[in-house]
């Protein structure tokens, strides 16, 4: 029982930066149609920010923090402003802006290894190092304040997004971006905040991976492919799915490679086994978009 | 003032004779060097790809070794010329370069990248009959997947450090042991041979997990460990945030059976990314600071860099300098007479290796490194401490 609970523990952790990535991924997607594969490598942009800030220069994690996740929405901001307007302001279709995305992850990740090397550099513990252990409850902290920061985040991005006039300007755009035009939202700078939102929250993500990962420049794709997963599993349409979905991915993960009968090897296919479980049975996701019908 | 008006058929000509001629300079192989131009090294490299940690530094040795042997007069009277090539880590990318520099008259080319590329460029270097050597590979099979006599290789074995390892764990008399290891195609075959070596000598083995690459945690790995209560963990994996996600993950779960680890936990990037981890850690190492050409090596490397040199830096110098022996014994540049010289390197002393340990290529066998020359050393605290063991008895 105590193996269960202590693998929920890091399961919820884990399925906490998938849910983040996710998150980055679907404030991107849901008022520009833009599918947005740079967030991985903005998360490793993010992650060398930290290793700088908390570990070369030793700032406390409150100074750090924060500096690290404006960068990072600065990053999302000139990504939009250099690799997307000027395409959309062209006319361009959609694939466009995606497929020049994926030319500046290449970009990021270059400049990460010509400016970092190709050695993994050490994120501080923000808690230090260490574990709690409460009954049969018990876990890192590292585990709990990823969880304690993610649920803080979330609350806060629902907030914003339900009860505040900016974040249902965000949801008129998703909703229809003609008919929002036509209200007086200025499409442009809703695109430029999501992207600059969608950078602070993979910003965020790297930060709290870190300190247990390592700042690494190959870090940024699996982090994509992970978000992604979460996101497809959790639907496009709702902050909650990408929690659910991020949350799905990883207990799949962890309780495969604990528990399931089969090779250690094998078990890392299960996760792309449920994504396309669900793009087959679900392809809209488990959570639907508020006025869908399906 | 006219000019004469070429007929169609003299403009065909003229064209076709121009097209040819820039045909005929792009295709036709290089001319022959003058006698004392440079002697040209083929260097394939991975500077971007997977393994760009471990590529990058090896190559900077063997920069600093033709630097001081240009500085002692060259070899043959000749200077040498590394030509440095990026294969991204990709095999087909790393066939190309090879082809790019037998074009290029190089002499011999240096593997530096990952196995499977070196692996794949050997077509090219069997074809063209062109010398062929990687003095940081590590993979058992290079030498016997294709029977390529231009191919040689000095990085110590995977099937070494595991016998090293066994013969070190002999004294702790293990029944029941854990693998664990991470995706990479080197962590694999590291694996495998350390399985395999494993079984040979008697030893269960209980557990056997895999960290897939981009992980947040090797907790569940660990769980399964810790639940089959083996004598002894064997990691084999060979990435770096991997390795450290498996390290954290055993300090987590508060495990004390002792690890015994493959040579890559000899980098010493992981002083710095596994602080508190590696008290007691027991790893196969080819660095034995008691070795005098070692000392030598550290010592003339301090001259010209700011920081120490490691086990990576010494395989790239020591592949240089044995390049260099070679070539000596040849009397020639002749690809035909430097194979030859290669094959019958014996005892050459290089920075790399247990003090007292050489390269040599028996005949018959293209792979260099001592069987008995490797270490095993224990972290003590943060720092890579003593010398624990030596070689396989």
């Amino acid at each position: 029982m105590q193996d269960l609970i202590e693998l929920a523990i890091s399961a919820t952790a884990g399925g906490c930066i998938y849910a983040l990535l996710a998150l980055a991924y679907l404030v991107v997607l849901r008022p520009t149609g833009i599918i947005n594969f740079a967030v991985g490598d903005w998360a490793t942009v993010a992650a060398f920010a930290g290793y700088l800030g908390l570990s070369r220069y030793e700032l406390p994690w409150a100074a750090g923090m924060p500096l690290v996740i404006v960068l990072a929405a600065l990053l999302g901001w000139v990504t939009e402003r250099i690799a997307v307007r000027p395409l959309v302001e062209r006319g361009a279709p959609v694939l466009a802006p995606i497929l020049a995305l994926l030319g500046m992850l290449v970009v990021f990740r270059e400049s990460v290894s010509l400016i970092f090397g190709p050695d993994p550099l050490p994120v501080p513990q923000p808690l230090g190092y260490g574990r709690i252990e409460w009954g049969l409850i018990a876990g890192s902290y590292q585990s709990f304040f990823i969880m304690g920061v993610t649920a803080l985040l979330f609350c806060g991005t629902w907030y914003f997004f339900e009860r505040t006039l900016a974040g249902r300007s965000f949801e008129a755009v998703a909703l229809d971006r003609k008919a929002a035009a036509l209200m007086g939202i200025n499409l442009r700078r809703v695109t430029a905040c999501a992207f600059a939102a969608g950078g602070a929250i993979a910003g965020l993500a790297a930060l709290l991976l870190t300190p247990n990962t390592s700042a690494h420049y190959l870090m940024g794709i699996p982090l994509a492919i992970q978000g992604f997963t979460a996101l497809v599993i959790g639907g496009v349409g709702r902050i909650e799915g990408a929690l659910a979905g991020g949350l799905i991915l990883s207990f799949a993960e962890q309780l495969t490679v604990r528990y399931a009968p089969i090779p250690a090897g094998l078990a890392q296919g299960v996760p792309l086994v449920l994504l396309i479980g669900f793009l087959l049975v679900r392809p809209q996701g488990l959570l639907l978009a508020r006025g869908s019908s399906r | 003032m006219n000019h004469p008006k070429l007929t169609r058929s003299a403009r065909a000509l003229a064209l076709s004779l121009a097209t040819s001629g820039w045909l005929l300079c792009g295709l036709a192989p290089a001319q022959a060097q003058p006698a004392n131009a440079p002697i040209r090294i083929g260097i394939i490299t991975d500077e971007v790809g997977p393994a760009k940690a471990y590529a990058e530094p090896v190559t900077l040795g063997a920069q600093f070794a033709a630097k001081e042997i240009n500085a002692a007069g060259g070899v043959l009277g000749r200077q040498i010329e590394l030509q440095i090539e990026d294969d991204q880590g990709k095999p087909d990318v790393s066939a190309t370069m090879a082809r790019k520099l037998v074009d290029a008259n190089a002499v011999i080319i240096l593997s530096l990248s990952l196995s499977t590329a070196t692996q794949q460029a050997q077509t090219v270097t069997l074809e063209t009959k062109t010398p062929h050597y990687t003095p940081s590979n590590s993979g058992d099979t290079l030498t016997t997947q294709l029977n390529n006599p231009w191919f040689f290789q000095s990085g110590p074995l995977g099937s070494t450090q595991v016998a090293t390892l066994l013969s070190y764990a002999r004294a702790m008399k293990l029944k029941r042991v854990a693998l664990i290891t991470e995706t990479s195609a080197l962590g694999q075959l590291t694996n495998r041979f350390f399985k395999e070596g494993l079984i040979r000598n008697g030893i269960e083995v209980v557990a056997e997990e895999v960290v897939p690459g981009g992980a947040s945690t090797a907790e569940p790995q660990m769980q399964k460990i810790r639940a089959a209560k083996p004598d002894a963990i064997f990691l084999a994996g060979v990435v770096t945030p991997e390795n450290v996600l498996m390290l954290r993950a055993y300090r987590q779960l508060g495990l004390k059976m002792p690890i015994l680890a493959s040579y890559n936990l000899s980098v010493p990037v992981y002083m710095n990314v596994a602080k508190g981890l590696l008290d007691g850690l027991a790893y196969v190492d080819a660095f034995d600071p008691a070795k005098p050409e070692l000392q030598k090596f550290i010592a003339a490397w301090r001259k010209d860099h700011a920081e120490d040199p490691n086990g990576l830096h010494g395989y790239g110098y020591d592949g240089v300098y044995l390049v260099a022996d070679a070539l000596r014994r040849a009397g020639a540049v002749d690809k035909e007479k430097l194979r030859a010289a290669m094959q019958s390197t014996r005892g050459f002393n290089g920075v790399m290796g247990a003090k007292g340990s050489s390269y040599t290529f028996p005949e018959g066998k293209r792979t260099g490194f001592d069987e008995s020359g490797m270490v095993v050393r224990i972290y003590e605290g943060d720092r890579q401490g003593k010398v624990v063991h030596v070689g396989t008895n």
